[in-house]
């Protein structure tokens, strides 16, 4: 188990931890961001906010918000 | 004539305004990042013999309201009922935004499917089972194509039927036994107790087990509601006893698991993932290192080209209405009315005008970046930057950009923002980010002293506005808007070919406004300068001795340290206040419009002045600048200093009196920071619901303005310019 932050670009991952709380949680859940679901790190340069795949589309997400979500390999 | 309620709903970026457009013949602003329609819209058309009535609601992932833009969707579909929902689904992302889909199931609306961006779909090998998947929603689902005619017809067909016979989709949704059997639960208790709800007792149920803030309140003021609220508490702790995670978490899980069934029966994808043609143009554009070149690269391009087309075609504009000056000056001959309507008129609105073929180009070249999907990298790009330095995350950079055009949308579009102190200080800086408003005080002093480095000229100003703004907004972060910024995440949209079409109404949209502008406000305020000008009777016209001129003469004296102490140039920046343009307009009603004023003289001196344009832009501009500096020397010796308009030999001439280079530079950068202009005041007061912010807006502003334009001039005149 690792952060989102952590993990190497393109490879599947599936969501173990969200620690987020209130508003941004529903956002992320809304967006496809919620335990147990899939994702897949495109970008992840350090500093700056990652590119992911969810569900098929991407998102930017801050690098901060990412260190909250737990991922593993699948 | 049946009249028929119809509401586009759907994830942002999904097309609703494109085909909101196509059906109502409006012009909404169309651009291809999320977020774009703030507000509501409403039109109508006819379809056969029904009257429809269409609002375009702003996009939103989910029907718990998250930002001021989704409570705007939701009040609507729950509060005015519309008779039919088309839920446009970006084909190319279905699963995801079936989960909106499935939150107006709950709600029992009565929804038409429109599958968008079937291309895209294909192009990631896709194959969605179209009836298949109507059959398993209960709902038709039509294949169409909103920028262009595609599936339109039997779209409007299906919304017709199904207005007449709504769908029944409550008992569509399965969301496994734990989750429904709470909700039966709560269902019951809910219909025994508070009986008169407006929705349905299933999705109060459900909201309330997702603990969303506003139905709680609603079932509060109901005064009926402790049954329920205590039968809530126990659902949560059992959720929480049972499963480790809150009732909230295990709806979404149940929504998605839906979803899933709906998919895995009704789209065939491909094994692999397909590297889509997006993704290879991210791989560069937001790229580690080449990221901010490639945008600072973009924004150059933009203001060259800009220049180079617009430029040429803006001498046509100035010739026309010089020419147009003197014809009247001609026939009327010299008089007070003359005066209103060649100085007043022509020169205000007319100077202002002449710029229009500038700033039709940038619009277009805004629309062509914004509509293929360029704004959301550079808001992922600037992140980076913005977050380290400023505390902003990257979608506060969009309002900015969108600044480039005008800072009243911009100051809108803060309205993504979720975080309110975020927003605000986006608001603050937006202005800085130098308006198409603004171009024609560069243009018209840029050709006067930089006519050969003119893109860069304008680059660096535009520059300066961004690291103006950045700098000013990592003070503001650390002294009066302390605190975490709001978590980012945020949709990448995939690029999109801008179609001309597209491109060409944005374009036409915006610079529409700027032409009303200046045949309203532009126009009224060239009159009410014309008469300050005239006035007190018997002066000579724009003479130091007119209100103008004392207006100036006595606020001078403030500009002096900054490099442009003459009474001009301070009252066109007091009078540009109002709006930017008129700095240009008021050196328009001044001086003239190119060489005016009657007879022969004006005409040859209008020669001279444009061949001296046109020495400047083939040879070096030295040679050019020294014709032009003579023709000042002769001219100021042959008449007292600031002399009548009539014999003026058109602006660059009258520049190169006013300014020096440095100085006209430091005008320039003061310019572009001083303060909002009065439009941009009002969207601040507007969005923020109070005149404290306004106020505060324009005094910083003013001070930011003052400060740097000191630095600038202060700074070259030691540094040895001139």
């Amino acid at each position: 188990m690792m952060s989102l932050a952590m993990a190497t670009e393109n490879e599947n991952l599936k969501i173990v931890q969200v620690w987020h709380g209130g508003k941004f949680q529903k956002r992320l859940q809304e967006m496809g961001i919620y335990k147990d679901s899939q994702i897949k790190v495109i970008k992840n340069d350090i500093p700056g906010p990652l590119i992911v795949d969810v569900k098929g589309s991407r998102l930017i997400i801050g690098r901060g918000q990412a260190q909250k979500i737990m991922v593993e390999g699948e | 004539m049946d009249k028929i309620k119809i509401a586009l709903a759907g994830n942002p970026n999904v097309g609703k305004s494109t085909l909101f457009n196509r059906w109502t013949g409006m012009r909404q602003h169309v651009g291809n990042w999320p977020g774009k329609t703030v507000e509501k819209k409403e039109g109508s058309f006819k379809y056969d013999q029904y009257g429809m009535e269409v609002i375009d609601l702003p996009g939103n992932y989910s029907l718990t309201a998250y930002s001021v833009e989704e409570v705007v969707s939701r009040d609507y579909i729950v509060g005015e009922k519309p008779d039919v929902i088309v839920n446009i689904i970006d084909a190319a992302n279905l699963e995801r935004n079936l989960y909106l889909t499935v939150q107006m199931m709950e709600l029992g609306a009565n929804l038409v499917l429109a599958l968008n961006m079937n291309k895209f779909a294909r192009e990631k090998g896709l194959k969605i089972n179209k009836k298949q998947l109507s059959e398993l929603l209960g709902v038709p689902v039509i294949e169409i194509e909103a920028v262009d005619d595609t599936g339109s017809e039997k779209l409007l067909q299906t919304i017709v039927k199904v207005s007449k016979s709504p769908n029944v989709v409550l008992d569509r949704l399965e969301y496994g036994n734990e989750v429904s059997e709470h909700t039966k639960q709560l269902e019951k208790i809910i219909d025994q107790d508070i009986p008169q709800l407006d929705a349905p007792s299933s999705w109060i149920a459900l909201k309330l087990m997702e603990e969303d803030p506003e139905i709680i309140k609603k079932i509060e003021e109901t005064g009926k509601g402790q049954r329920v609220l205590k039968e809530i508490k126990k659902i949560q702790r059992h959720f929480n006893d049972v499963f480790g995670d809150d009732a909230d978490a295990a709806i979404t899980d149940a929504r998605y698991g839906f979803i899933a069934g709906l998919v895995s029966e009704s789209v065939k994808k491909p094994k692999i993932d397909k590297v889509t043609r997006s993704d290879l143009i991210d791989r560069v554009v937001t790229h580690k290192y080449l990221g901010i070149p490639i945008f600072l690269l973009i924004m150059w391009l933009t203001f060259q080209i800009t220049f180079t087309l617009g430029d040429p075609l803006g001498g046509y504009v100035e010739e026309a209405f010089a020419w147009l000056g003197e014809t009247i000056a001609a026939s009327m001959g010299e008089g007070f009315l003359t005066s209103f309507i060649v100085d007043g008129i022509i020169g205000g609105v007319g100077g202002v005008l002449v710029f229009v073929p500038l700033i039709f180009i940038l619009f277009l070249i805004l629309s062509i970046l914004e509509d293929s999907g360029y704004l959301a990298r550079a808001a992922f790009v600037m992140d980076r930057f913005m977050h380290k330095l400023v505390g902003l995350h990257g979608k506060s950079f969009i309002p900015m950009i969108l600044g480039f055009g005008c800072a009243v949308p911009g100051i809108m579009a803060t309205r993504t923002l979720e975080n309110e102190r975020d927003r605000l200080l986006t608001m603050l800086i937006v202005p800085f980010m130098s308006c198409s408003a603004r171009l024609p005080v560069y243009a018209l002093i840029v050709a006067a002293f930089f006519s050969a480095y003119q893109g860069w000229v304008i680059f660096s100003l535009y520059l300066l506005g961004i690291v103006v703004a950045i700098i000013v907004a990592a003070i503001f972060k650390k002294t009066i808007f302390k605190g975490m910024s709001a978590p980012f995440v945020m949709e990448l949209p995939p690029y999109r070919l801008p179609t001309a079409k597209g491109a060409l109404i944005h374009m036409w949209e915006r610079g529409a406004l700027f032409l009303k502008k200046a045949g309203t406000i532009i126009l009224a305020l060239s009159v009410v300068i014309w008469a300050l000008s005239s006035l007190p009777v018997g002066v000579e016209y724009g003479s130091q001795e007119s209100v103008t001129g004392q207006i100036g003469t006595v606020l001078s004296p403030i500009f002096a340290p900054l490099g442009f102490g003459e009474w001009q140039a301070t009252v066109a920046i007091i009078y540009g206040f109002l709006a930017k343009e008129v700095v240009v307009s008021t050196f328009g009603t001044l001086y003239g419009i190119d060489g005016d004023g009657g007879g022969e003289e004006a005409s040859d001196e209008e020669v001279s002045a444009n061949e001296t344009a046109s020495v400047e832009q083939v040879s070096n501009e030295a040679s050019g600048e020294q014709v032009s500096g003579e023709t000042a020397v002769e001219e100021a010796s042959a008449e007292e200093e600031e002399t009548a308009p009539e014999e003026d030999p058109g602006y660059i001439a009258v520049m190169q009196e006013l300014f020096t280079p440095l100085s006209a530079y430091a005008y320039m950068v003061f310019v572009l920071l001083y303060i909002p202009c009065l439009a941009t005041l009002a969207a601040i007061r507007r969005e923020t619901n109070s005149w404290k912010w306004p106020a505060f807006a324009a005094v910083y502003t003013f001070v930011v303005a003052y400060v740097v334009s000191f630095v600038v001039y202060q700074g070259g005149l030691i540094m040895g310019f001139a």
